[in-house]
């Protein structure tokens, strides 16, 4: 099967994702879990319209776009409003990305409901949730519950800007059917899960 | 349906106790964490808003809303009534009623006034309520005929492609497609009736559901015998309760005449506006979040519970036994479609209007006059301003008409302060599921109250929110970006 992709043709085999073709970046996909087409950032354009490199096969014949001005300017404006509303001090992939796209999120004045205020929650000895610094990519709720593990000790809190992960019933971890496989901080992106032992 | 639903669960055990979660969940057969995450979602799980609320809309916002809240406890979100003028619900405890003409009426007992303005019209010009009645004017000879062999669900389907009957949920998608792909898909499949109209400003599905509920089931009943439903679900907002009991007393009369044709059930609705977007609806069923699906797959291959499943608006499904009462091709030269006008114009209400009727000639019908308006607000919260009183009020025009809300402001009007309402109702109802939406409609709200009028930063916002996965983040810009344009006209 063949396609093209930013006027080059390229060999792909059937069922290929777009994602498997092109260098585009990626927030919410992880090859562990089934979370994708949420952050967008993979987004690309085949036949003028904006499809998720992550959730899309390739088809033959696809005419793929993935470094026009349009998206350029989305995944700018996309980086430029986590860096506002999210502590990304831990996610370093995203904080090269910021500058590889000339971000500048001061031009967007003041975000008005923002995570940055979250306080961690330390209920267990294994690891902390720092939610200031989760994007909601709900790659830990998908390792937990359908994903992975199948133990569905996660859920989400909430819409909107301010939905988060939380707990069944938003009991400390220890009090729901945990058991900490760490799985969750595994694919965690932005370091909003970390081990206790890495803190100081 | 194959399954107990979560939802109709959780909600004869309202108000939630932790114990009445977790019975619910056992229920269900999912897992206590889905259970909450559902229960962290709806509103209504998480308790009502007490006291007397404003129903935040664009015509409270255009009537001084600062002074209009100091009256109230809080604000209410749209409900596809409030727009003939301001409206107060008062909420105490679990009873809600809307507030009348100095009067409390129970939500189950409140219902539009029916004011559905003159002019040559397909729709009865009286509300229907009983079989007998919806029979004296022609009413289920359509389905007569489609179960007595006059014709075939295949003749049906050709008629609404003859009609070129487009959806009227405000997608505009050629409705025979969608029939033909559930006609043809595998058994068993539902049709699903998209009931949970809450766009700002737009009131006609909760008219035909309270005035006409024979006309939607028979049109129902039409679409699922055509594409070989085994089962009807009609998905109507919670806050319709008289629509609601109108419905089931018809679907009673109907069964014991023997009418009723498919089994049919009501669902109630999750309440927010994001469960109008079907697939998000149809995750509501199946008792999860209200978060829309990656697209494809479409809900005409998979839908609930996986199944093959038709999702129609209430009135485009009303039309059916109208085409092929008139006939397709004369069906076809009136075109009708339902307006709700609102706003500045002496007679608000419901207008069955031929599409292609210029915007202006619709206000003028309202008793509006054109002159003295400062704008309009077409197609309700996902829809533009404009002052553009020549434009056709047609799909696929040079302005969208959406689900056909029409709200007029008077020459005092501050539309900032109705952009902010609309901005306000985005960052409300946007579901958090993908990234460009609850973050750019947040980004949107201040900028909107500092009035921002900087080409290039409206420009990058409009360029993010189109990479949303919805239409609720796709078209959360678009009332902002007219302003701009309706002022630089200006
Ligand atoms: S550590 Fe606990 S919460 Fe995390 S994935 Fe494992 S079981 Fe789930
Ligand atoms: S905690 Fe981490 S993995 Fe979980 S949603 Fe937030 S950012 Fe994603
Ligand atoms: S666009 Fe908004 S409403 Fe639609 S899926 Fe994304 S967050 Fe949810
Ligand atoms: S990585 Fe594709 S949408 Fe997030």
């Amino acid at each position: 099967m063949r396609l093209n992709v930013n006027g080059q043709e390229v060999e792909a085999k059937e069922g290929a994702l777009l994602l498997e073709l092109v260098d585009v970046p990626t927030l919410c996909h992880h090859p562990h879990t089934e979370t994708h087409g949420l952050c967008r950032l993979c987004l690309v354009e085949v036949e003028g319209r904006l499809v998720p490199a992550c959730a899309t096969q390739a088809t033959e014949g696809m005419v793929v776009r993935t470094d026009t001005e349009t998206l350029r300017s989305f995944r700018k404006t996309l980086l430029e409003w986590l860096a506002l509303s999210t502590d990304l001090s831990l996610a370093p992939g995203l904080e090269e990305l910021l500058l590889a796209y000339g971000a500048d999120p001061g031009r967007w004045g003041e975000m008005p409901l923002t995570r940055k205020g979250r306080a961690p929650i330390r209920d267990n000895p294994f690891f902390l949730r720092d939610y200031a610094k989760c994007v909601n990519c709900r790659r830990c709720v998908d390792a937990c519950g359908d994903g992975i593990m199948g133990v569905y000790a996660l859920t989400l809190e909430g819409r909107g800007l301010l939905a988060h992960p939380t707990t069944p019933l938003d009991r400390p971890l220890p009090e729901t059917p945990c058991v900490f496989c760490g799985n969750c901080v595994q694919v965690c992106p932005t370091g909003a899960l970390r081990p206790l032992s890495l803190e100081v | 349906m194959d399954r107990q639903s979560l939802l109709p669960l959780l909600d004869a055990r309202l108000p939630l106790t932790e114990e009445g979660v977790a019975e619910a969940a056992r229920l269900a057969g999912v897992p206590l964490a889905q259970a909450w995450g559902v229960v962290r979602h709806y509103p209504r799980y998480r308790g009502l808003p007490q006291g007397r609320l404003l129903v935040d809309d664009p015509v409270a916002r255009a009537r001084g809303f600062a002074r209009l809240l100091r009256e109230a406890d809080g604000t209410y979100p749209p409900m596809g009534l409030e727009a003939l003028s301001p409206l107060f619900v008062r909420i105490e405890g679990k009873e809600r009623y809307v507030e009348e003409g100095g009067r409390l009426v129970p939500f189950r007992d409140f219902r539009l006034p029916f004011a559905l303005g003159q002019g040559e019209r397909l729709l009865p010009p009286e509300p229907i309520l009983n079989l007998r009645a919806y029979e004296r004017v022609g009413g289920l000879q359509a389905l007569r005929g489609l179960l007595g062999d006059a014709f075939s669900p295949h003749d049906l389907i050709q008629a609404v492609e003859e009609a070129g009957l487009l959806g009227r949920g405000g997608a505009a998608f050629p409705t025979h497609v969608k029939m033909r792909a559930v006609a043809q898909a595998p058994s068993p499949k539902y049709l699903v009736v998209n009931a949970d109209e809450s766009e700002p400003g737009n009131f006609k599905d909760r008219f035909l559901l309270e005035h006409h509920p024979f006309l939607v089931l028979e049109g129902a009943l039409l679409a699922a015998h055509a594409v070989g439903a085994e089962k009807v679900f009609l998905y109507v907002r919670d806050e319709f309760a008289a629509a609601i009991q109108g419905l089931e007393q018809a679907i009673g009369e109907l069964k014991e005449a023997g009418l009723l044709t498919k089994p049919t059930e009501v669902f109630h609705s999750g309440g927010l506006y994001i469960c109008g977007e079907e697939t998000a609806l149809l995750e509501s069923m199946e008792g999860k979040r209200a978060e829309p699906r990656l697209k494809p797959p479409f809900p005409v291959e998979k839908g609930l519970w996986g199944r093959p499943t038709l999702v129609q608006n209430v009135e485009t499904l009303a039309n059916l036994p109208l085409i092929l009462k008139e006939g397709p091709a004369a069906w076809r030269l009136k075109e009708p479609k339902l307006f709700s006008i609102s706003g500045d114009v002496a007679r608000p209400g419901l207008y069955e209007l031929p599409l292609g009727t210029p915007l202006g000639e619709a206000l003028e019908r309202a008793g509006g006059s054109p002159k003295e308006l400062k704008a309009v607000l077409l197609g309700g919260a996902a829809g533009v301003f404009t002052r553009d009183f020549a434009v056709p009020l047609r799909y696929r025009e040079r302005l969208p008409i959406g689900a056909g809300a029409i709200v007029a402001f008077g020459k005092e009007v501050d539309l900032w302060e109705v952009l902010l309402g609309l901005a306000h109702f985005f960052q409300e109802e946007s579901c958090g599921k993908c990234f460009p939406c609850p973050l750019g409609t947040a980004i949107q709200v201040e900028m909107v109250k500092r009035r921002e009028r900087s080409r290039a930063l409206v420009h990058d916002l409009a360029q993010a929110l189109k990479g949303s996965l919805c239409g609720l983040g796709q078209s959360a810009y678009w009332a902002y970006q007219s302003l701009l344009e309706v002022e630089d006209a200006a």
